[in-house]
């Protein structure tokens, strides 16, 4: 059986959720999409925050939504973090909501290893191997002298395997510049 | 009937117990493992589903007091600034780790004689470089070659490295500017098909599990292979102590099973794989007439010495988006540029950073672990801001040895099988602070000069004890070490430790591609020595 918060319940909820994050900036309010729907969807994945929402929402803690929040935040901490990720959580996996935000979840990106780096390109190796060695050598205390260390990566490269060479990627985006 | 003794028993199937299991189980041991865990399948991990961001939060979260699972046992951390994280399963903490692959550093094994603070090993980093080799291959290792904050190697990284985003670039780019190191993280994540693994498709949700089975965790790398060679791996077996006989030698464990009874594997040889945490915590339960003060303990050092790696984070957002969601969390980039000690700075030894991605929706709009509290009209804006615009920098101190940190046996928690919980008292050292406290400014120039707007930090992340070491340090004084430089137990000759409980100190980097190299360096030389080694009658 799906599980809900009493009526009341509900609409301290709803109000509680505009108040945390009203219609602004071209974003609807959490009380519009936080609906029966999306409470069940946050309560299925966790429902360990039945109990402490219930007790956030309870009718004690009078009908402002601000000092009900003062009053949790003051005495009741564990209370106030479930109410916020409730809501959070029920407005941010919302289709709607993504979709405004411009994010679809957390996508599968094929790594392009036949791409060369962007970093590689413009020489950002170069500089840091062009600095030398810059371990600490246990055996002197100082920084390590290594005869012959590649100054660059094309001298690096040329002295790495054929098997074991580096053959480069994209960004995690796709792009491989900022 | 009696049960055939283990040539080797195993206690723990995680980094470093998988590692030991298939070396010895490759030479042809009889090799028995006890987890407390179960098997997990990756197609319910829950990174590709809407409510991941949600369960993260609890049955995957990185704390085992937060999660609570059956398998997991309660930590009393309530004297610690920093609380420990861990994974109880096949595969350990390698499920929820981030895949980072860095290695200790040659200084790092000398600290007495470099910097006349804690103790100098009694190995090097040149005696474990044949071991980095193998571990990087066995795990699968992506890496660029040739980073000089390093001694040359001869064996490159078995893959090319993963992308460094677009956040790694811009602040590689402000680096050169700097004149600073940085160079594209090493880490335990495939960038191509690999060892029968799938590569990373930069899902970013490393820390609740790899879908693809890109992230090295030994359910995949290490067991499959072990038990086809032979070993038995046995889940959802909590070990409540080690027995000994009369001369002084483990004889093999007590364990309880999920219904709470009671069963005991014999062998020859035990090795203990737990963790930091739930390997002192089994030498302490484990005391007996003939070791009063716990297993192995003569010296008094077991539990003693804890070290967790303080952890900062100093995030930059930029006006730009960079959809810092996506990506390994294993690192993108790394910089050892401040890791040496200059005693200028006013503190002893360094720090690693490792720029990681950002986290999904869910974590950008609510206080995040750097970010501030917004609600009301303004939380969009706040949301906007935060959310795909950040680049972190994630810094480690390393944490020297304190024998006022340890872990004991505590009196009044308990787990679900009824055996004491380990209870841990920690606290940070004025040099970690200052240390700390200089990297932090380091790290916000960094991002400045990459392009931040604005900088925000949290000084000391609570959740971030994901390195759990040394209180079993190695050494080669019995009265002030608990295992000789092989992690066999000074005192018990047939008791080995192979997990991080092993380090003298803590180096300043992820730990795990040392602890793998450190526990296959003790598999092969209790292969070589198997024919001297003391085993109960």
């Amino acid at each position: 059986m799906t599980y809900t918060l009493d009526a009341g319940r509900l609409v301290v909820l709803a109000q509680i959720a505009d108040h945390l994050i009203p219609a602004a900036h071209g974003m609807p309010s959490a009380g519009a999409v936080v609906d029966a729907g999306r409470l069940a969807f946050v309560l299925g994945a966790r429902p360990d925050l039945r109990e402490p929402l219930a007790a956030a929402l309870r009718p004690e803690l009078g009908e402002d939504p601000a000092a009900r929040l003062a009053a949790l935040a003051k005495d009741e901490e564990g209370n106030l973090s479930a109410l916020q990720l409730v809501i959070v959580g029920g407005y941010y996996t919302d289709k709607g909501v993504r979709e405004l935000i411009g994010y679809n979840g957390q996508e599968a990106i094929e790594v392009k290893s036949w791409l060369l780096p962007q970093y590689l390109e413009e020489g950002l190796i170069d500089k840091v191997l062009e600095r030398g060695p810059v371990w600490r050598d246990p055996a002197t205390g100082k920084r390590a002298v290594v005869a012959n260390a590649p100054r660059t990566y094309a001298e690096r490269f040329a002295a790495t395997t054929p098997d074991a060479q580096p053959n480069s990627q994209g960004g995690p985006d796709g792009r491989d510049s900022a | 009937m009696a049960v055939e003794p283990a040539d080797v028993l195993i206690i723990g199937a995680g980094a470093s117990g998988a590692v030991v299991a298939k070396r010895l189980a490759e030479a042809g041991f009889k090799v028995v493992c006890l987890e407390q865990g179960e098997w997990l399948n990756k197609d319910d991990y829950p990174g590709t589903r809407t409510d991941w961001e949600l369960r993260a939060r609890k049955e995957w979260a990185t704390s085992p007091n937060v999660r609570g699972l059956p398998a997991d046992y309660p930590i009393d951390d309530s004297d610690s600034p920093v609380a420990p994280l861990m994974y109880n399963a096949v595969g350990g903490s390698t499920i929820i780790f981030a895949g980072a692959w860095p290695r200790a550093l040659p200084s790092d094994f000398r600290v007495r004689s470099l910097d006349g603070v804690a103790d100098d090993w009694p190995i090097s980093y040149f005696d474990l470089q044949p071991y980095f080799y193998r571990t990087d291959r066995d795990f699968g290792v992506s890496g660029l070659p040739g980073d000089p904050a390093y001694p040359p190697d001869t064996e490159d990284a078995p893959m090319p490295p993963l992308p460094i985003g677009s956040a790694g670039l811009k602040v590689a780019r402000a680096h050169t500017k700097l004149g600073w190191h940085w160079w594209p993280e090493f880490n335990s994540i495939n960038s191509t098909p690999y060892d029968g693994r799938r590569p990373c498709v930069q899902r970013s949700t490393c820390q609740s599990g790899c879908n693809e089975g890109a992230k090295a965790s030994t359910d995949a790398t290490h067991w499959p292979k072990a038990i086809a060679l032979g070993a038995r791996l046995v889940t959802g077996a909590r070990v409540s102590r080690i027995e000994t006989n009369g001369a002084g030698l483990a004889t093999g464990a007590t364990w309880i099973d999920r219904e709470g009874a009671e069963h005991f594997e014999p062998a020859r040889v035990v090795v203990l794989a737990a963790n930091a945490i739930g390997t002192p915590r089994l030498l302490l339960l484990s005391a007996s007439s003939r070791f009063p003060d716990g297993l192995a303990n003569s010296s008094g050092m077991v539990g003693k010495r804890l070290m967790m790696h303080p952890f900062a984070n100093v995030a930059g957002l930029f006006e730009e988006p960079l959809m810092s969601w996506q990506g390994q969390f294993g690192d993108l980039i790394e910089s050892l540029e401040f890791y040496e000690t200059d005693e200028k700075r006013g503190f002893v030894r360094g720090a690693r950073w490792g720029m990681a991605p950002t986290g999904g929706p869910i974590n950008a709009a609510l206080p995040s672990r750097a970010g501030e509290q917004a609600w009301g009209p303004d939380h969009h804006l706040h949301f906007r801001t935060h959310f795909g615009h950040g680049a972190n920098w994630g810094l480690f101190g390393e944490d020297l040895p304190d024998e006022t940190n340890t872990v004991v046996l505590s009196k009044t928690v308990k787990d679900s099988s009824g055996i004491a919980a380990p209870e841990i008292h920690y606290h940070m050292s004025d040099n970690t602070r200052r240390m700390l406290d200089f990297h932090i400014e380091r790290a916000k120039e960094s991002l400045i000069e990459a392009g931040a707007f604005k900088i925000e930090v949290d000084r000391l992340m609570r959740y971030s004890g994901w390195h759990l070491l040394g209180t079993a340090r190695m050494g080669d004084d019995p009265a002030t070490s608990v295992l000789d430089k092989w992690n066999r137990t000074h005192d018990v000759p047939n008791l080995y430790v192979a997990d991080g409980s092993c380090f003298v100190t803590s180096s300043g980097v992820n730990p795990t591609s040392t602890i793998v190299a450190i526990a296959l360096r003790a598999a092969d030389h209790m292969v070589e020595t198997r024919f001297e080694q003391q085993v109960p009658a």
